[in-house]
């Protein structure tokens, strides 16, 4: 038997490897981020630029998408800094200007990848405390700077993994895990954390979803939710007999109680709850479409643009902005009941937006205000 | 050799933009950030990588050499999805008043594919029939 010396360096480690582990990574962490761009964009659209409404369900495919991608790149990214860990010692640690430029891209990369992907997995296992942020707009900033850093990285790597991926390498020794082993197992975990997860958005799979942070029929009215009434502080007002709901249009304004909302035409719309954390879910709602409020206060609901405002004090989410694709949509409604039944306090009692297409945080609950503008 | 110029100078570009963006935009508290940053990097780089070696020496040390790529590999698979499953396990995210958010028993549900992954390998080793020991030793970390 051979003794071989200590250090503890692993005879698996090859370019080839990184290289392999290097592209997997970046193919993951490209839809990670183009996905969370039209997560972004949703709901800060750039001005002039609106998002259509249909498909329905392209925001649950986008970042369902996003959400199980960043799960799976956990064993991907962690198999790639293994991979070139070594090369953290690596001595002198600086030869050059140019060799500490590349150091510090290397480094930002590495915090801004780990910031992500540790950030993602607390922010969708709800556990705030450990991050001293916002986390919406920190992971949004930190995407692009991964982005960044990883085309930097490209750039000064693409001759060494052209050669790696050029020349197949030997396997080390036969008694023990072989490369294409260890790109196995990466695979595997991916795979495996993939289906006890994704079943929080991809409906056949939810039985499986042994670790997902929500199940698609776990809630009021079996429907998960986000923000309960007693937690937003609208349990009071959401339930007092004397509820309103005031539309204000450009001619003129209405002011509406149940009896009144339920005395419209009523329409059902088939459309899913999307979390930006990534799970959802699909109901059937049904209430008044909002274009149908928009003609009532006087406006052309494919001209306007409206403001609904929910009965929250305050929060982050209490109003959000309808553009004109969804607010003309016939899917779009002022949902007063969910699977037939009044919807449940936490469901966004008396009446709450659903449109398709769009975050579940614009999806706004207890609806206290309507403002209707019109483009002229 | 100008496809890798256009990347470095565009990477650039855009982490240029990004610390910009982040600075300017009142939503975000760089020092939080900063911070996060330096404790994701630590813990990953000397926390993790240190049990991450020590693991590795301890499976070349103690298990039998026909047994130590499969080791390895079931190791490589349970760590990733213990690492997903962790604060789902702690449950410090469950909000109260809202049963739907983390409904699971999450420690129960991380044992049981924990139990399946080590099942599966020692399967996948008693059923491979034909292996040849071979002479000398080589590490695994």
């Amino acid at each position: 038997m051979v003794r071989h010396p200590e250090p503890p360096v692993s005879a698996l480690r090859s370019h080839r490897l990184t290289s392999l582990l290097g592209i997997a990574l970046g193919v993951a962490l490209g839809i990670c981020f183009l996905t969370g761009l039209v997560s972004h964009f949703l709901q800060h659209p750039p001005a002039g630029i609106t998002w259509p409404s249909r498909p329905a369900g392209f925001y649950r495919f986008t970042q369902g998408l996003h959400v199980i991608t960043g799960l799976a790149s956990v064993p991907l990214l962690g198999a790639k800094l293994w991979s070139v860990y070594p090369r953290l010692f690596q001595w002198p640690p600086i030869r050059s200007v140019a060799h500490a430029a590349e150091r510090v891209s290397v480094a930002v990369l590495v915090a801004a990848a780990l910031f992500q992907v540790v950030g993602g997995i607390l922010n969708v296992s709800r556990w705030y405390a450990p991050m001293p942020f916002f986390f919406t707009a920190a992971h949004y900033w930190v995407g692009w700077l991964a982005v960044g850093a990883l085309l930097v990285h490209i750039g000064v790597q693409l001759p060494i993994v052209r050669a790696a991926l050029a020349r197949p390498e030997p396997e080390p020794g036969p008694d023990g895990l072989t490369r294409r082993g260890l790109l196995g197992a990466v695979a595997t975990a991916a795979g495996l954390i993939t289906v006890v997860t994704a079943g929080q958005t991809v409906r056949p799979l939810s039985g499986l979803a042994l670790l997902a942070p929500r199940r698609p029929d776990i809630g009021p009215q079996g429907l998960p939710v986000n923000n309960t009434a007693e937690n937003a502080g609208v349990r009071t007002t959401a339930l007092d007999p004397s509820y309103r709901l005031t539309i204000t249009g450009p001619q003129r304004q209405v002011n509406l109680d149940l009896t009144a909302l339920n005395a419209l035409d009523q329409h059902t719309a088939d459309l899913p709850i999307a979390c930006v954390e990534g799970w959802s879910a699909s109901a059937s709602w049904s209430g008044v479409r909002l274009r149908d409020l928009v003609t009532l206060v006087g406006a052309d609901p494919d001209r306007s643009t409206v403001v609904v405002e929910s009965l929250e004090a305050a929060g982050r989410y209490r109003t959000s902005t309808v553009a004109t694709p969804h607010v003309r949509d016939p899917l779009t409604l002022v949902a007063l009941r969910l699977n037939g039944e009044t919807l449940h306090p936490d469901h966004g009692y008396p009446a709450r937006l659903i449109a398709p297409n769009r975050p579940g945080v614009q999806q706004t609950k207890w609806l206290g205000s309507i403002t209707v503008r019109e483009e002229s | 050799m100008r496809i890798r110029a256009a990347l470095v100078v565009t990477g650039v570009a855009l982490i240029g933009f990004a610390t910009a963006g982040a600075l300017t935009d009142p939503d975000v508290d760089p020092v939080g950030v900063l911070l996060f940053m330096a404790g994701a990097l630590i813990g990953h780089d000397v926390l993790w990588m240190a049990a991450v070696l020590v693991t590795g020496a301890l499976i070349t040390r103690l298990v039998p050499i026909r047994w130590r790529a499969v080791t390895t590999a079931a190791t490589i698979v349970a760590a990733a999805v213990t690492v997903v499953a962790f604060p789902l396990v702690l449950g410090y995210g469950r909000p109260p008043g809202n049963p739907s958010a983390l409904p699971l028993p999450y420690g129960r549900n991380l044992l049981l594919i924990l139990s399946l992954i080590v099942i599966t390998a020692v399967l996948s080793r008693l059923l491979r029939r034909r292996y040849s020991p071979p002479p000398g030793e080589s590490r695994i970390m």
